[in-house]
């Protein structure tokens, strides 16, 4: 099987770059798949999950993004992301706990602060694409 | 003739600035690095992020609202320029080559009946410009510390300037700031950025239209140009904000180099000195005492 070239970038640096099987995005008006060869595609993202695969399958990273942007083209998959988390370091009750402080305000920044947040505790809990077959 | 005490103080004085000038050269360098890493790892973001914009500017047509951060006003009167320098001074002309170049800037468009308006970004141009254009001056950012907070403090800029464009308080935005060159040089670089300018990149841009057909995009251009204008925006300014950093602290670090170098050459003129007075003195003394004896 072929590989694509998969870099997400944060402003901050480079998180992550290397040729993988495939890559799930969260594209704004759904889910993109990536495989290599993928048709040329740019798109927004909403807030969720970047699954990041091996050749043959096996789950190599997954990632939260809050918001960015993904350019597509069949030899490569360019993801810049406004923030990145890797899925492992995120505690749902450290988050659980920031929702219960940014509750008691609201501004418009918060509430943007609020929605990424709850965004995470739903990546943590879903379990959507644990496998992929 | 300074007395044998007074040259030994002052010896004593340029030796204790000798060791500071060394010590913050050291931590100028640590911080170098440091800055230099940074920079470094957030160039990938903004390349890729300008690539984009770049193959999605030739789709844009004119039009309302944040689209215009593109296309601009299509007025050229009112300006915003902003000096970016650092929050502090001891790194030879780091800040008064921002501060100069910022000046004849302003002067020169002011010259061709602009009307100029100022948002200085660190302590040292602030000061500056309050001297001098203090009317001019919108407002300023200072106490960024970028290297710590990161993006937020450049989103902070970005969201400031970004409410006075679309509240029609300018049509042009320029940054002005020290282009991290090497280690020991920086260029003053003045970069429009507002409207966004991509003419610089003419044969790239040829390029990447001719590559542009084949996108799909989603949910449509026009969303993804709303959402990435204003980020590219935000971006740039970071990028410019972790160069000057960067640029701040090779400097200094240069300019340290070169102090401690100074204090090094006046300790051997002084030392030379205080012991030529010392040969003066014992060879006047001896001199007394040998007319003192031949008299007897």
């Amino acid at each position: 099987m072929a590989t694509i070239s998969f870099d997400l970038v944060s402003p901050e640096n480079l998180v992550f770059n290397d040729n993988v099987g495939s890559i799930i995005v969260p594209g704004k008006d759904g889910d993109i798949g990536v495989l290599p060869g993928h048709s040329k595609v740019m798109s927004s993202l909403r807030p969720g999950r970047v699954m990041v695969y091996s050749e043959d399958n096996n789950l190599v990273k997954s990632f939260f993004v809050s918001a960015g942007f993904v350019e597509i083209n069949p030899e490569k998959c360019i993801l810049l992301a406004e923030s990145v988390n890797e899925m492992n370091d995120l505690d749902k009750t450290t988050i659980e706990n920031e929702i219960r402080n940014l509750e008691s305000e609201n501004s418009d920044s918060v509430n943007y602060k609020l929605y990424v947040a709850r965004k995470k505790i739903e990546a943590l809990e879903s379990t959507f694409y644990k496998k992929f077959t | 003739m300074p007395s044998l005490k007074d040259i030994k103080t002052q010896i004593n004085s340029v030796g204790s600035t000798k060791k500071i000038t060394s010590a913050m050269k050291m931590v100028a360098a640590s911080k170098l690095r440091r800055s230099q890493e940074k920079a470094e790892a957030a160039r990938p973001y903004s390349s890729r992020l300008e690539e984009m914009l770049s193959s999605l500017a030739s789709s844009a047509v004119s039009g309302e609202g944040i689209i215009k951060l593109l296309t601009g006003t299509g007025n050229d009167q009112n300006y915003i320029v902003v000096p970016v320098s650092a929050d502090r001074g001891l790194c030879g002309g780091f800040n008064s080559s921002i501060n100069r170049e910022t000046f004849k800037l302003v002067k020169s468009l002011e010259g061709d009946g602009k009307k100029v308006q100022l948002i200085p970004v660190g302590k040292k141009s602030r000061d500056f410009f309050n001297r001098v254009m203090k009317d001019q001056i919108l407002d300023t950012f200072v106490d960024l510390n970028v290297s710590s907070s990161g993006y937020e403090s450049a989103l902070n800029i970005s969201n400031k300037l970004q409410e006075l464009y679309f509240g029609g308080k300018f049509d042009k935005c320029i940054l002005v700031f020290n282009k991290f060159k090497s280690a020991i040089s920086q260029e003053v670089t003045e970069q429009q950025l507002i409207p966004l300018d991509v003419s610089n990149s003419e044969n790239d841009e040829e390029k990447e239209n001719s590559s542009n057909a084949i996108y799909d995009y989603e949910p449509d251009e026009e969303t993804i140009l709303k959402d990435l204008l204003p980020k590219n925006v935000s971006t740039q300014i970071f990028k410019v904000l972790l160069e000057s950093d960067a640029g701040e602290q090779g400097a200094r670090m240069a300019a340290m180099d070169n102090a401690t170098r100074n204090a090094g050459e006046m300790i051997d003129s002084l030392t030379l000195k205080y012991n030529r007075t010392r040969q003066a003195f014992i060879t006047k003394e001896l001199i007394e005492i040998i007319s003192g004896a031949e008299s007897i």
